[in-house]
């Protein structure tokens, strides 16, 4: 039955159905016995068994039917594109749900005949409505576009059923057919009951699949009735159904045991029609018991691996799949790997040391913080001429990843552009800094340099030494000692910001290299610090 | 040279030693697997000076080789203890480099503390998970941390408590990842502001100002991290690093042809940070972070955001950052940060489809500085508080567009930025298709960009660029993959460049 694997609830109503002996109750044949009988009544009443359209109009086939209505009868000829067009348009992973309508037709008296004219079990509800959210999944969001196509592949669901109907009308649960699930311990487990459960009620008989048996004279008993797009005459071929295994750790035994109802994860399937895709499980609604305070959550693990795939030796999650790259979603610690990512990583990082880790090892990081191959994802491209536009306009952050004495000013003074360093070869080149005009004539001064140090400080770093600024700041009886031979002396220019005497003291006893650096020890205004 | 030959032979003898003890640590052990993993990469382009020379030519040869190795003390058994082993090693050789570059007796070309190729071992560590019934883990050997006070690597050890109280404690202790200490170190965690490498040959008189001695710089931290609650994420940090090498005071000789130095312990940098998530699944997000520089005493880190899920599909959000520069507690120039910058921003996210999505951020960032821009200057004496004491706030603006299509075998993505303000403006747009052929055997790259900016105090550095990559990639074998990427870009500054970079990705697993 194209529907998720579903382990068993309490049953509202015993029932009994004939085949599946494990789940019969004798004493409750008779009422499902005059259940069927209703069914084949209403059925006759309601003009269910008229003609259908033709299966390979949009209406037969690509698009569920809006209504119960009879519709034209199908040509059998044209049943083969429907059967291609079911299979295909059914592997939508759309939320809804929505699912081709071909059926069977028994007008034309041809058992398993195309036809259309009973619309239920196509959609999760009748005329492929919109499912409420309060029969979806704990943590479906409205319009959440269902469960992760990376964690849930696309389906292809080729069956109709009704959950509905059986279970509400025919009190069936959902033991009775996914009775499996009760001993599942992994999610490739394939928990859909086997055709042959279905005969005891739709008089066919599956047990041979090579030469299934149906009785014509029964709407349910055709096989075009729940085999979409089936096509009499066609070697007995149905439509492959497609539910490929779930990339996810998951047994269905661990939460059976600890008393987790079905719907506790698969949302009010026995509300719907056709169980799709949008029923399997969302990770918000699994983190209400796996991320819950540890005395609740009991064995319910809170880490990633608890249900991620993980990639062995290591640990660290699988995150490459045939069906693309699983990142984590927004709401999970805002960690979503949106366009803008690159931009605030770092406040997810910072706060939490584990959550990066449990996908990306520090190979992966460093490719980026410690790299030797310029990250395309980080600087745009060219990024090597237009970087000083950049590190005087930009965030100044460009010392997270760059120490500005071995990486910035290591390169500039190779190509020349630092006032001390390599001289021979670039002396006499001129001025690297702006013009005179908009550096140091008057009104400007040659100390508005000054200004621009405040304005981005990290700018002038990453191509002058220390050496290029004692010239003038270290007080005289530093510079003067040092610089005399040069014939120059320092001048003392005060390069601290106001209110430094106040944090002076503290800086000094905790490293007085900086200041000596300038002042000679005897100097009055170290003292003041002191 | 001061990179001899035979220091080159050590570190790589060392490194070689240090994969061959894991490996024999591993092959005692029964049930363990291991991975050894191997990129090569060969770059070659050119870098231009502005000046037109020099023409640097970078023909460079990165070689990484990975090796873990899992469940050391047997066969992997859930919950049970867990013991690995990590390293990888790292060679990053430029054979375009000139030779007189390295060379001081050739002082007119010489760089200090440019290296041919150097050798870092990235991080070489033991791990140990779930001891003590799941209560204590331990890491011991080079590492890294990350939290609200950076990217950062020590070699030490470091011990993780899980309390059953909702918090979890890392302590650490050991020696800062410094640039030229003999153990195949790179400079890349050190704090800003002082360079220190290898100066074995070089006179305590040559080069002071570009390269310090380095030795180990003992360092420790704790951090104190929220655990078992989903909807809070808190890290708590603190991290000292103290300088124990011998360092000038200045680069100038006292006339007398003498190098005054400082010796004995003191701050490098000592630093307290604290970052904090608070997320509901349906409302939103809110995040903050702050570090405070004990050494300077001031915050130099402070941001704030908030994140709303507006609708299923659509994400709101706006954030602040205020950011000062500070340094080593050795550099002069911590005493030069004045005030920070601030960015103010927006965001909004519109997941369209699973496959297809668009991210919008706009804003502004705001320098504020002591004085006015064109006076300041003048009044360059410290008796001038009055002109220090005003502020002036400059703003710059920016706006970024992303978005991308996915499909399950390949994607395409668009990036686009735009900021604009005093300094200039930077307009420019990359567009990335990236495609996998024949269930990925084969992969493709396509960019395209465009470029435009202004250098608003150098306008003969504005430039138009328009460039293309092209790449191609094929998996030999399982997780053996070749690449090779042509760049090409054409701007009136750099006229035709080019760029070939050829990778080679291998992973061998035991």
């Amino acid at each position: 039955m194209p529907t998720p694997p579903q382990p068993t609830v309490p049953s509202r109503r015993p029932v009994a159905i004939e085949r599946p002996v494990a789940i019969t109750r004798r004493r409750e044949r008779p009422r499902q016995l005059l259940a069927l009988l209703a069914i084949c009544l209403a059925a006759l009443v309601t003009g269910w068994v008229q003609a259908a359209p033709a299966p390979g109009s949009p209406q037969g086939a690509a698009k569920p039917p809006k209504s119960a209505e009879p519709k034209p009868a199908a040509k059998p000829g044209s049943a083969a594109p429907a059967a291609s067009q079911a299979a295909h348009g059914s592997a939508s992973s759309a939320p809804s749900g929505s699912a081709p309508g071909a059926n069977v037709s028994a007008a034309n008296g041809s058992p398993g005949a195309p036809q259309s004219g009973y619309v239920h079990g196509l959609a999760p509800l009748p005329g492929d409505a919109p499912v409420p959210l309060h029969l979806r999944p704990p943590g479906a969001r409205a319009d959440d576009g269902g469960p992760s196509p990376i964690i849930f592949p696309a389906q292809k669901l080729t069956i109709r059923f009704n959950h509905k109907k059986h279970s509400q009308e025919l009190g069936l649960t959902c033991k009775a057919c996914h009775d499996a699930a009760a001993s599942s311990q992994k999610s490739s487990d394939r928990l859909l009951p086997s055709p042959e459960r279905c005969d005891g009620c739709h008089a066919t008989d599956h047990r041979d699949l090579s030469a299934v048996t149906a009785d014509a004279s029964e709407l349910i008993g055709q096989c075009g009735f729940c085999h979409i797009g089936y096509k009499e005459g066609d070697k007995n071929r149905v439509a492959r159904l497609t539910l490929p295994k779930p990339n996810l750790k998951f047994s269905h035994k661990a939460h059976i045991d600890r008393n987790i109802g079905c719907e506790q994860c698969h949302g009010a399937v026995e509300e719907l029609e056709l169980a799709t895709r949008d029923q399997l499980p969302r990770m918000s609604g699994c983190l209400k018991c796996h991320q819950a305070p540890e005395p609740a959550r009991g064995d319910a693990k809170g880490q990633c691996t608890t249900c991620h795939l993980t990639e062995r030796p290591g640990g660290t999650l699988r995150t490459q799949f045939p069906q693309g790259q699983l990142t984590p979603p927004n709401w999970l610690h805002n960690a979503g790997h949106t366009p803008d990512w690159l931009e605030r990583h770092k406040y997810v990082a910072g706060a939490d040391s584990q959550l990066c880790s449990s996908c990306h090892t520090e190979k992966y990081c460093t490719d980026c913080h410690d790299g030797r191959v310029r990250p395309r994802k980080v600087h745009p491209n060219d990024f090597i001429s237009s970087h000083p536009i950049a590190a005087r306009q930009g965030g100044q952050r460009c010392t997270s990843c760059h120490q500005q004495q071995s990486f910035c000013v290591g390169c500039h003074q190779r190509a020349g552009v630092t006032l001390s360093g390599p001289y021979g070869q670039f002396a006499g080149r001129g001025r690297f800094h702006p013009p005179k005009a908009e550096w140091t004539d008057p009104p400007r001064s040659a100390s508005h340099h000054a200004w621009e140090a405040q304005r981005n400080l990290n700018a002038c770093v990453s191509c002058h030494q220390e050496r290029d600024c004692l010239i003038c700041h270290s007080t005289a009886a530093v510079g003067g000692r040092g610089m005399s031979g040069m014939g120059t002396s320092g001048q003392g220019v005060n390069p601290h910001p106001t209110g430094f005497r106040s944090r002076c003291g503290t800086a000094l006893r905790k490293n007085a290299r900086a200041c000596l650096t300038c002042h000679d020890p005897a100097d009055p205004q170290l003292r003041e610090c002191r | 040279m001061p990179k001899g030959g035979n220091g080159a032979l050590q570190r790589g003898a060392l490194a070689v030693a240090t994969l061959l003890s894991a490996s024999l640590t591993a092959s005692l052990a029964s049930g363990y697997e291991a991975e050894v993993t191997a990129r090569s990469d060969a770059q070659f382009y050119t870098l231009q000076s502005p000046y037109g020379d020099p023409l640097l030519r970078r023909r460079r040869y990165t070689q990484t080789l990975g090796l873990t190795v899992y469940d050391i003390t047997g066969s992997y058994e859930p919950g049970a203890p867990q013991l690995s082993a990590r390293a990888l090693l790292r060679m990053d050789a430029d054979f375009g480099q000139d030779a007189r570059e390295r060379s001081p007796s050739t002082p007119d070309r010489y760089i200090p503390g440019l290296e041919q190729a150097p050798l870092d071992l990235m991080y070489a560590y033991v791990e140990g998970r779930g001891y003590l019934g799941g209560l204590l883990g331990f890491r011991a050997g080079r590492q890294y941390v990350v939290d609200a006070l950076g990217w950062w690597s020590f070699d030490g050890g470091l011990a993780k408590l899980s309390t059953p109280a909702y918090f979890n404690v890392d302590i650490y202790g050991g020696f800062e990842q410094r640039g030229g200490l003999p153990w195949l170190s790179t400079s890349r965690f050190e704090a800003q502001g002082v360079y220190r490498g290898d100066r074995s040959g070089l006179a305590a008189g040559d080069w002071p100002s570009f390269l310090d001695q380095s030795t180990p710089a003992p360092a420790y931290g704790f951090a104190l991290e929220s655990s078992g609650v989903h909807f809070l994420s808190t890290r708590l940090s603190y991290r000292k690093v103290i300088n124990r090498d011998e360092v000038r005071l200045t680069p100038f000789d006292d006339g007398s042809g003498a190098i005054q130095v400082m010796k004995g312990d003191r701050v490098s940098s000592e630093r307290l940070g604290y970052a904090a998530r608070v997320s509901h699944e349906s409302l939103g997000s809110l995040h903050g972070e702050a570090v405070y520089d004990l050494y300077n005493q001031l915050v130099s880190e402070l941001s704030g955001g908030i994140d709303a899920y507006v609708t299923e599909r659509l994400t709101l959000g706006a954030s602040y950052d205020y950011y000062l520069p500070t340094f080593d507690g050795d550099s002069i120039w911590n005493w030069f940060s004045h005030n920070g910058q601030t960015t103010l921003s927006g965001r909004a996210v519109l997941e369209l489809s699973r496959r297809f999505d668009v991210a919008l951020s706009g804003g502004a960032r705001l320098y504020t500085t002591d004085g006015d821009p064109v006076t300041y200057g003048a009044y360059q004496r410290s008796s001038q508080l009055a002109d220090r004491e005003s502020i002036k706030t400059l703003v710059d603006h920016f706006g970024d567009v992303s978005g991308g299509y996915r499909w399950p075998s390949g994607s395409v993505h668009l990036g686009a930025l735009a900021e604009t303000g005093q300094r200039g403006h930077r307009y420019g747009a990359d567009l990335t298709t990236r495609q996998r052929f024949d269930q990925g055997r084969y992969d493709t790259l396509l960019v395209l960009s465009l470029h435009d900016w202004e250098d608003g105090l150098r306008p003969q550095r504005s430039a138009t660029s328009v460039g293309y990559v092209a790449g191609l990639g094929h998996e030999l074998i399982e997780e053996t993959r070749v690449g090779l990427e042509w760049e090409h870009h054409t701007s009136r500054l750099v006229g035709q460049r080019y760029r070939v970079l050829a990778t080679l990705d291998l992973t061998l697993l035991d």
